[in-house]
């Protein structure tokens, strides 16, 4: 069977000014316990954390653990 | 696959990233020198926990959460007058922590500053380090004029266990402010003298009921018979939280001219306060209460069933 | 991102703690600490920094056994009758005797639990049947202090490789293959001694929400202990008693009858009446609270409107902070304050957790499984209604008892061709050019399991999920395909989640009787004590299918009243007269 993409709105959102992945952090990354966060390479070739995969707990290590506050988790669309 | 398992870097490697030109590089060093759980890393973390930059300083007092000792108390003891909140916060959390008995001697000089947030957090770092000397400091705290100083100094008394500190403890048993008058009537457990029981009955008629029920759940622990007259009364406050309590402390205390007083609190329809009545009228065992346990020896609550079985078993025993 | 890529590393240690929440880490220090120079390996598919049930922390401990307020005689007893008879109680006496040590070496970590002024445990609810409660005030450091400590004791960690099939050799283990989250590698580590700390199955029913991760456990306990003790041969035991929890309705956290319940709250249905009297966690209490959902008086509401302020900000406190902070975003989110509305109920989704029931592997009170060498603990391990401290206490004795297992034994011999074949299943779904993802293999899985297996559990609709499900299978096999080594993890993660609902309804049809309340409430059978006062042991049988087999429950070591056996029995509360 083919596959198709379908969109879907993430619960964890990452501000790119606040966010250090360019001098080699991933503290977000490492304590997700499903794995979900990613670093990305910005446009103007900054790099961020983003959210990768749409199966998040809403369990928020990555908020209290990010060192600069740059993390937010909102509860998934389909149960707030 | 070189990396299979976390690893353990050096520390003076690690280190050199501290005098990194960037916050985010220096903010890095601290998370890897944290991570290392050596104690060897204190004094990095010690000035990073003074970087020019707010998020480095915050993620050094988090990171000294870690660790213990005269100098990590030190450190923090240091960030509490920080320009910024969240650092301040941070090296407050990080104080409570702290086990290591010897750490006090860099929190027991700071207990005689006049600041509000310097003076909560190095009382509460130092509580449960109990140290003897935070006696004299801690209730000169008494006079300040911040209820939530005069709280965290109540706690470090409280944990020393002196019989010294009596005085004190009722003079803030008699606080204008309730969480104060609280905080004294709970520290007050830990002496079953005359005068502390005197302090804690004379609580029993507070006007704010949290008052009365820390006052009749203390002497759970430390009550004697003579407090019993002042308990049967309360069983007549408005609050159930309050008679619980006291129904709970007249059956340790064995009161047994209560147990009638407490069958007839029987029908009142809180399980909570049920639940307590019949494991009261079990210790008790006065033959005639059965008949107010019988009713609910088919309670719908599964722990109310359990005393009042245990409860008449123990009262047919008896007789 | 996630590339796949070849790779395959052999490494060996003494002893391989295999998940690293809470129960795995307790056995790798534990094991460590009784001999230093041993090599004690722990891996976690996430980051022991923050792994398992208990990610953000815990608010109190709900079954610990202190001495002054509960004996292990009582709290024996209690378990074995909150377990509707179904125990074998030498292990659970042996938690009640060990649990109060594990409790000070937690404190000495730095893990909080609440004390009163004069700094003496602050156990709630005294009273000479025992008393259980300890909160922890500040609960959400708890992983923190754990952490801490298994790097000061150098033990190896090995993070984002997620164990797959258990080695073994006859009838012992072996070791275990692993996978790379991230890249696909893979990793054989040949142990001596191996100990399963992975976990509840929590991704077994789809939540009401539909969201594949809004579960009850958290959503990474997907059921892989389970699934590879079976397919290693060991036995699960009371599979049939599932995990079913109230909770807040859509979000998954519980609704706390341990904070609220001492301080007033209770549940009511919508005419805000008391329908049951007590909010202790029973098969018993759930089928009243399934009951009053599915009648003209449901849904059900938890009730804290009629406290006083003080009271609730204190709930707020507790249930805000610590366990789950999005909590008070969601009710934030709804516009529900605990002082004016009433919050609505609903039943969380099934699941296999020994931690509040007794769904697990099959474990004697060493933590020994029936397979020499392997031990498993915490929530996957049989003991039942053994919360967050019985996971710490259990998984200290497993370590205690592997290392010693380990220092007598030298590495089993096993087939490498078992590598080759794993190697081969992993893979199999990256070998195709399309197919069926797995989130859509797991979504059917799990909705069958809420069509078919979720109770009241009746025998057509059982044997109905197990053909349905055996299509689900043959598509998984033939069918799956993944384009990335994150999607190879969740496809492994599907494959456990199947296995988990073949042995739910295997287990379930088994038991042709009615136990638990709600948890096994076979709706076409009685009660039966007759015939079924007994586990039942669930293995993997010679077609490769589950078979079950009865096992005595061990002699009593504690006595129980005949009147104190129906404890848990008729909670609902009568019509007032």
């Amino acid at each position: 069977m083919p596959l198709a993409q379908s969109s879907t709105s993430v619960p964890v959102v990452v501000n790119d000014d606040l966010c250090i992945a360019d001098k080699g952090c991933t503290v977000c990354v490492e304590v997700c316990p499903l794995d979900v966060l990613r670093i990305t390479d910005m446009a103007d070739g900054r790099k961020t954390a983003h959210m990768e995969y749409d199966e998040c707990w809403y369990c928020m290590p990555c908020e209290a653990d990010c060192p600069t506050g740059a993390v937010k988790v909102n509860l998934p669309y389909l149960l707030k | 696959m070189n990396n299979l398992f976390e690893d353990f870097n050096d520390i003076e490697m690690l280190a050199e990233d501290l005098q990194s030109t960037d916050a985010g590089e220096r903010i890095m060093a601290v998370i890897e020198l944290t991570d290392t759980a050596d104690p060897e890393v204190i004094p990095h973390l010690a000035t990073a926990i003074r970087d020019q930059d707010i998020n480095v300083r915050k993620q050094a007092a988090i990171a000294l959460t870690d660790f213990d000792g005269v100098s990590t108390a030190a450190a923090l003891v240091g960030a509490l007058s920080d320009e910024h909140a969240e650092v301040r916060q941070a090296a407050a959390v990080s104080l409570t922590e702290l086990k290591d008995p010897d750490a006090g001697d860099a929190i027991i000089p700071s207990l005689g500053v006049d600041d509000e947030f310097v003076l909560v957090s190095c009382l509460a770092g130092i509580k449960e380090l109990r140290r003897a000397d935070a006696m004299g400091p801690a209730i000169e705290a008494l006079k300040h004029h911040s209820a939530s100083v005069r709280c965290e100094a109540v706690n470090v008394i409280g944990w020393l266990q002196d019989k010294t500190s009596l005085p004190a403890l009722r003079s803030a048993a008699g606080d204008n402010d309730a969480l104060v008058r609280r905080a004294a009537l709970t520290a007050l457990g830990f002496n079953k003298s005359d005068h502390a029981e005197q302090i804690l009955v004379a609580a029993l008629t507070d006007s704010d009921w949290q008052v009365r029920e820390a006052a009749a759940e203390t002497l759970t622990k430390s009550g004697s018979a003579g407090c019993v007259p002042s308990l049967i009364k309360l069983l007549e406050d408005e609050y159930w939280q309050v008679r619980l309590k006291a129904v709970r402390t007249l059956g340790k205390l064995d009161a047994r001219d209560a147990a009638t007083l407490i069958g007839e609190q029987m029908t009142v329809p809180v399980p909570n306060l049920r639940k307590e009545c019949a494991a009261a009228l079990g210790v008790l065992a006065v033959s005639d209460t059965a008949k107010f346990l019988e009713p609910y020896y088919d309670d719908n609550d599964p722990d109310v069933r359990k005393n009042v079985r245990w409860a008449l078993e123990k009262i047919a025993h008896t007789a | 991102m996630d590339e796949i890529k070849e790779g395959i590393e052999q490494i060996e240690c003494d002893v391989l703690v295999i998940g690293g929440g809470t129960a795995g880490p307790m056995a790798a220090l534990k094991a460590k600490r009784k001999n230093p120079k041993a090599n004690v390996i722990l891996l976690d598919k996430a980051n022991v920094k923050r792994s398992g049930a208990i990610s953000m922390g815990m608010d109190g401990l709900n079954n610990s056994v202190i001495p002054g307020y509960a004996t292990p005689e009582q709290y024996t007893k209690e378990i074995t009758i909150a377990n509707d008879g179904i125990c074998d109680q030498a292990a659970v006496y042996r938690y009640a005797e060990e649990c109060y040590g594990i409790i000070q070496e937690l404190d000495s970590f730095g893990i909080r639990f609440q004390k009163d002024n004069n700094g003496e445990y602050d156990v709630k609810k005294v009273h000479h049947i025992g008393t259980y409660v300890l909160p922890m005030p500040n609960g959400d450091t708890v992983k923190k202090a754990l952490y801490r400590q298994l790097r000061k004791s150098r033990i190896n960690i090995v993070n984002r490789y997620m164990a797959t099939r258990l080695l073994t050799s006859g009838d012992r283990v072996a070791g275990a293959i692993c996978v790379n989250t991230r890249s696909a590698e893979f990793l054989v580590v040949k142990a001596k001694a191996v100990i399963m700390c992975l976990g509840a199955a929590g991704r077994l029913g789809l939540p009401t929400s539909g969201y594949l991760y809004g579960t009850y456990e958290n959503a990474a306990n997907s059921g892989e202990g389970y699934a590879m003790a079976y397919h290693a041969g060991a036995a699960l035991a009371n599979l049939e008693c599932y995990q079913i929890n109230p909770l807040i309705k859509d979000y998954n956290g519980p609704a706390c009858a341990y904070v609220a319940g001492p301080l007033g709250g209770y549940t009511t249905n919508a005419g805000g009446d008391r329908f049951i009297e007590c909010d202790y966690w029973s098969g018993q209490m759930m089928q009243e609270f399934y009951d009053e959902l599915q009648s003209g008086n449901g849904p059900v509401f938890l009730k804290l409107n009629h406290l006083a302020e003080e009271t609730i900000s204190e709930i707020e406190r507790i249930l805000h902070i610590v366990e789950r902070p999005t909590r008070g975003h969601f009710h934030e989110g709804r516009g529900t304050d605990y002082r004016k509305q009433m919050i609505e109920m609903h039943i969380s989704e099934i699941g296999f957790c020994s931690g509040h029931s007794a769904s697990g592997v099959y474990v004697d009170e060493n933590a020994r499984t029936t397979i020499k060498g392997l031990y498993a603990a915490g929530d996957m391990a049989n003991v039942p209604h053994n919360y967050m401290l019985g996971a710490f206490t259990n998984g200290a004795i497993a370590g205690e008892d592997a290392i010693d297992y380990a220092a007598d034994v030298d590495f089993a011999a096993f087939d490498e061709a078992d590598i080759l074949a794993e190697k081969t299943r992993v893979l199999a779904p990256t070998r195709r050019d399309d197919g069926v993802p797995p989130n859509q293999i797991e979504y059917k899985t799990r909705r069958l399991v809420n069509d078919y297996l979720q109770p009241p559990k009746v025998t057509a609709k059982m044997e109905l999920a197990q053909q349905r499900l055996a299509e689900v299978r043959d598509d998984m096999n033939n069918a799956m395909y993944v384009s990335n080594a994150h999607e190879l993890m969740r496809s492994l993660e599907a494959a456990s989640i199947l296995d988990c609902a073949d042995m739910a309804a295997h287990a379930s049809l088994y038991r042709t009787e009615s136990r638990w309340g709600l948890y096994h409430n076979r709706v076409d059978y009685e009660r039966n004590d007759k015939d079924w006062f007994c586990h039942t042991l669930l293995t993997k049988g010679k077609n490769n299918s589950p078979t079950s087999r009865k096992e005595a429950v061990k002699p009593y070591i504690v006595d129980i009243a005949d009147d104190e056996k129906d404890a848990y029995n008729h909670q609902r509360v009568t019509a007032a007269e």
